[in-house]
């Protein structure tokens, strides 16, 4: 009995030491075979990999199967990753050991700002056989870092209100102009409004839109140097935007809507809300009728300026989805042709999700069509081609992370009624300051 | 005599036993902390490879750093949750160890949310808590509250909601610590007490939590310690607003590090974290005299 | 046997207020269940569904999501990890509960601080250690790490320290050495610390997501932590498909949960009842 005790223990304890054992010698049999050699030799099959923040299912899968269907001699493999602090760190700590990708789609210019001084981004502009100026448009230049490319912009983006038509109609109101302000955007709200129908919802992601559009145009900072976060005009807007909330009860009050997690898209979509500021991204529910069903059509409208005599407001938008080598990759000539091939077409494919392609190469005609494919009579086609597929100017945003965060902090305090709107905007102009050097 | 100088002969044994762990906890803890102790002098940022030595540059930034003091404060304000969960948890072993039924099925109940971690329940803390419609402030109202707090929605009031949240998901792991604990006490011993004619709240605390000192001991120290590292279930909840009102420092930590690339500095703030948890550690150590029965 | 009427009363009382207070710590679990099935458009307007989609829970299992591989993923590093853990940990455990040798008790101590060290800023370190060691982006770099347990050294020691001395000095008498009175009288009596420890080093290990996260880039590789971040879509979140994989993914941790229980409340049955 005890001696068997015994036997169970020591071998217990032999696995252990096995195991530790094993683990030294093991780990290539064990591992994917990625740390294996993928040498540049021609005669080998190349295999790349391509980091996107897109769901596979959303289109990137669609695109690589149809690639690899046409390259027998270079395959390539999507991974996924979440655009947050923690999948970025995911992909930056596999850029380095240049092994697990070659590929990457940057989304934010600090982001690639990073990714560029760890010299993880092969120079583009060096390339000869491909000019991103011509082919990505005047746009592009606002992801040039050093002067130089160091990832290509291949979509474009955009940023917009949505619009329920119908309830515009109902309350005979017309498709708003372009130039339109948040003055209107606060009439048109309190007519929309009604029981369990907000006037206007707006999704985080664009939440900022105006703000970054009128900095964009009158500077970061002023002539002297200073922040320009205490402006006017983000002031108005401030206002505007606090009395929608708490007087007018057109739209969620923050502390509501940042507690419940409202589906802002969903809650369009189910006729919830009149008006929706967000972007692209919401095609991929709003055509899915089975999931989503709505009988009303869309209207679309430009992102509001502050006034109406506001000159240099810029529009959230250009092009985006910035496509990257990798510079400690294997396989670089591999992944450049893969990466023309993308922009130039071969990214088709996540049209439909909004995405439309931004190389001239590409018949944006065709790209539409994916998009609105079987769901035509479902949007307003005369707002939809002025607003959506018009030309704006457009601004990226390019102030620090930090910067941006310790701005959150300070409105959030506003529109939670903790601070005033001077004390507001003296303590973002103020915390901004402390970057600028 | 004899069998003393028996045991120091035997000093080897010890190493023996300790050994594998120790060579794994060098190699996975030590040596990497060592590494990130070594950042700290420097403006390294991740990833980045060309950086340089900055003396104490990280350490003086610190000091003035107006976040780094709102994190001391709202880590404060987190650490509350965990004696009360430690007093609730021994409170509920106690109960689920004698005096009901259906045991086995309470206990699985109280254990649930320390498995369940993960975003999945953030979201219910959120609508739980939900200013105007949310079930708490329901209740809140109908005894006759008539404007309760608004919780996440409110910088004053959401780090003591997060203190819920965080009782809540500690709760059944120290109930498990401490159900095994009552394991070894014996039950004569109780009950010799309980002819004795002491009552039962008597035996509660005058037997029993001196007989589990050894253990709250431990769960006071390792809860401690877990609470200061933990920021998943925040960063779920609130993301650390808002206005940053639930940035804990290992939040700060995580965002100076991965949202801000700034490794240097983030390894500063995690040397100081690391000192403060280890004044905590060693105070409980010293006094643990005073009230741990071995 | 010779409970009395009015005893049986508060006995039922407190349990019911008892499972009172467990349903509202499960609230968040069946709300996740719930949301599990119900549609797209319903999330979050109600509590329960309007009627059992069950298109969620199929989807996890097939397709682009399917769990499959992430579920066995997980099981392969957990009970390595933990098995390697609960070994492991005993045996330093033993060491600093029960052998005096020089330096123990400041080397316990390094032990510890070493368990203060927030996680984060070992990440960098950690992760260019793996790269050289040739284990990044295998399971090893988690499995390794995770067989090396300090909270499991302290709990365990705590426990091996309140074992009555008196047991283990006549085995001494006898002759046994450390060893034979560590597999013989210590780990048998320890059962229930076993238990608990293995519960939580398992959760722990079938929840760790952020290791997880930074070692692992093939998706093949990836565990059940890993896989509900397909859910994240790019601008919002698909919540039926994470609570329906969430409700799954809690399965095998109450398994566990069951299996390890039967040890912890051992010696329960043949004393408490009685009372």
């Amino acid at each position: 009995m005890n001696k068997k005790k015994w036997l169970v223990s020591t071998l217990c304890f032999v696995i252990a030491a096995v195991l530790l054992a094993g683990c030294g010698a093991n780990n290539d049999a064990n591992g994917n075979g990625a740390p294996a050699s993928s040498g540049n030799s021609g005669s080998e099959k190349i295999k790349l990999t391509l980091w996107g923040a897109v769901p596979a299912e959303a289109g990137p899968q669609a695109v690589i199967d149809a690639w690899n269907a046409e390259n027998a001699d270079v395959k390539v493999e999507y991974v996924r990753y979440v655009n947050d602090d923690a999948g970025n760190l995911k992909l930056d700590t596999a850029l380095m050991t240049g092994q697990e990708s070659d590929l990457f789609i940057n989304y934010t210019l600090t982001r690639l700002q990073k990714r560029v001084d760890a010299g993880v981004a092969v120079d583009l502009s060096a390339k000869t056989d491909y000019n991103i100026d011509d082919q990505m448009g005047p746009d592009a230049a606002l992801w040039k870092i050093n002067d130089k490319y160091y990832g290509m912009p291949t979509k474009k983006n955009m940023a917009f209100f949505w619009l329920n038509k119908k309830m515009l109609d109902d309350a005979g109101l017309p498709v708003p102009p372009l130039d339109w302000t948040w003055d209107d955007v606060q009439q048109y709200a309190i007519k929309l409004k009604k029981d369990n129908v907000y006037g206007l919802l707006q999704h985080d992601a664009s939440f900022t839109n105006t703000m970054d559009g009128t900095v964009a145009g009158l500077g970061v900072t002023k002539a002297d140097g200073t922040s320009n976060f205490n402006n006017d005009l983000w002031k108005k807007y401030f206002q505007t935007l606090h009395d929608m909330m708490f007087k007018d009860k057109s739209t969620p009050e923050y502390g509501e809507q940042l507690t419940s997690k409202m589906p802002v898209d969903t809650m369009f979509l189910k006729g919830e809300a009149a008006m929706l500021n967000a972007g692209e991204f919401i095609f991929r529910n709003a055509n899915n009728l089975t999931e989503f069903p709505h009988d009303f059509q869309i209207a679309f409208a430009t992102t509001p300026r502050v006034s109406a005599d506001q000159k240099d407001f810029k529009y959230p938008g250009g092009v985006g989805d910035v496509l990257s080598v990798n510079a400690k990759s294997k396989n670089q000539d591999a992944a450049w042709k893969f990466a023309k091939w993308y922009a130039d077409g071969g990214m088709l494919p996540m049209a439909s999700g909004g995405r439309i392609p931004s190389s001239k190469s590409v018949d944006s005609k065709q790209a539409i069509e994916l998009l609105l494919k079987g769901v035509e009579d479902k949007y307003d086609v005369d707002s939809l081609n002025k607003v959506v597929f018009g030309s704006f100017e457009s601004f990226q945003l390019s102030v620090p992370q930090q910067v941006v965060d310790a701005r959150k902090e300070e409105y959030e305090k506003y529109f939670l009624n903790k601070q005033d709107l001077d004390t507001t905007l003296a303590n973002m102009a103020k915390r901004h300051q402390e970057y600028i050097k | 005599m004899k069998r003393r100088s028996w045991i120091q002969k035997q000093g080897w044994v010890g190493y023996a036993f300790i050994m594998p762990n120790m060579l794994g906890i060098l190699l996975f803890f030590i040596v990497p902390a060592l590494y990130s102790f070594g950042l700290m002098f420097t403006d390294y940022q991740f990833a980045n490879p060309n950086y340089s030595f900055t003396g104490m540059d990280n350490l003086k930034r610190l000091f003035q750093d107006e976040q780094f003091y709102g994190a001391i404060k709202h880590t404060g304000i987190f650490l509350l949750s965990v004696p009360v969960s430690l007093v609730l948890a021994f409170i509920v072993a106690l109960v689920l160890n004698r005096s009901v039924y259906l045991k086995g099925l309470l206990r699985g109940m109280f254990f649930l949310p320390y498995i369940s971690s993960g975003v999945a329940v953030a979201f219910v803390w959120m609508l739980l808590f939900q200013p105007s419609h949310g079930p708490i402030n329901e209740v809140l109202r109908w005894i006759g509250i008539a404007s309760p707090p608004g919780w996440f929605a409110d910088p004053d009031t959401a780090m003591y909601a997060i203190d819920v949240v965080q009782i809540w998901f500690m709760l059944g792991y120290n109930m498990i610590i401490y159900l095994a604990a009552l394991q070894e006490i014996s039950t004569e011993q109780l009950e010799a007490a309980r002819i004795d004619g002491a009552s039962t709240r008597t035996i509660t605390w005058k037997i029993v939590w001196p007989l589990v000192s050894p253990t709250t001991f431990l769960l006071l120290i390792t809860g401690l310690i877990m609470t200061m590292k933990s920021f998943s279930l925040i960063q779920a909840i609130t993301g650390g607003g808002p206005s940053g009102s639930t940035t804990i420092l290992s939040l700060y930590v995580y965002k100076t590090a991965f949202s801000y690339y700034e490794m240097g500095y983030a390894s500063a703030i995690s040397w100081f974290l690391f000192a403060v948890i280890l004044l905590i550690t060693v105070i409980q150590w010293i006094g643990q005299k005073r009230w741990v029965h071995y | 046997m010779n409970e009395s009427a009015g005893r049986m009363k508060t006995k039922w009382l407190v349990t019911v207020l008892m499972l009172i207070a467990g349903v509202f710590m499960i609230l968040p679990f069946l709300w996740m269940i719930s949301t599990s099935f119900q549609s797209a458009s319903e999330v979050f307007s109600s509590w329960l569904p309007s009627k059992l989609d069950w298109s969620s829970h199929k989807r996890i299992w097939t397709g682009n999501y399917n769990f499959v591989p992430y579920y066995l993923n997980s099981v392969k590093i957990s009970v390595i990890s933990t098995v390697g853990a609960v070994f492991l940990s005993a045996l330093a455990a033993y060491g600093f509960a029960r052998i005096e040798f020089k330096g123990r008790d400041a080397l316990f101590l390094v032990y510890l601080s070493m368990m203060m060290i927030p996680p984060q800023v070992i990440f960098v370190p950690k992760f260019i250690m793996f790269n050289w060691m040739n284990i990044y982006n295998t399971h090893w770099a988690l499995i390794l790490p995770g067989m090396f347990s300090i909270f499991g050294v302290f709990m365990l020691r705590q426990f091996f320290m309140s074992v009555p001395k008196e047991i283990t000095e006549s085995a001494f008498l006898d002759g046994a050495g450390h060893f034979k009175i560590f597999f013989r009288l210590i780990l048998p009596l320890a059962k229930p610390a076993l238990a608990t420890f293995a519960i939580i080093d398992f959760s722990w290990h079938w929840n760790d997501y952020e290791n997880a996260l930074v070692f692992l880039t093939s998706p093949k590789l990836y565990t059940i932590p890993l896989g509900l971040q397909n859910f994240i879509l790019e601008n919002n979140v698909d919540y039926n498909g994470m609570m329906a994989a969430s409700s799954a993914a809690i399965l095998p941790m109450i398994a566990i949960f069951l299996i390890g229980q039967k040890y912890i409340i051992q010696g329960i049955s043949s004393s408490a009842v009685k009372g």
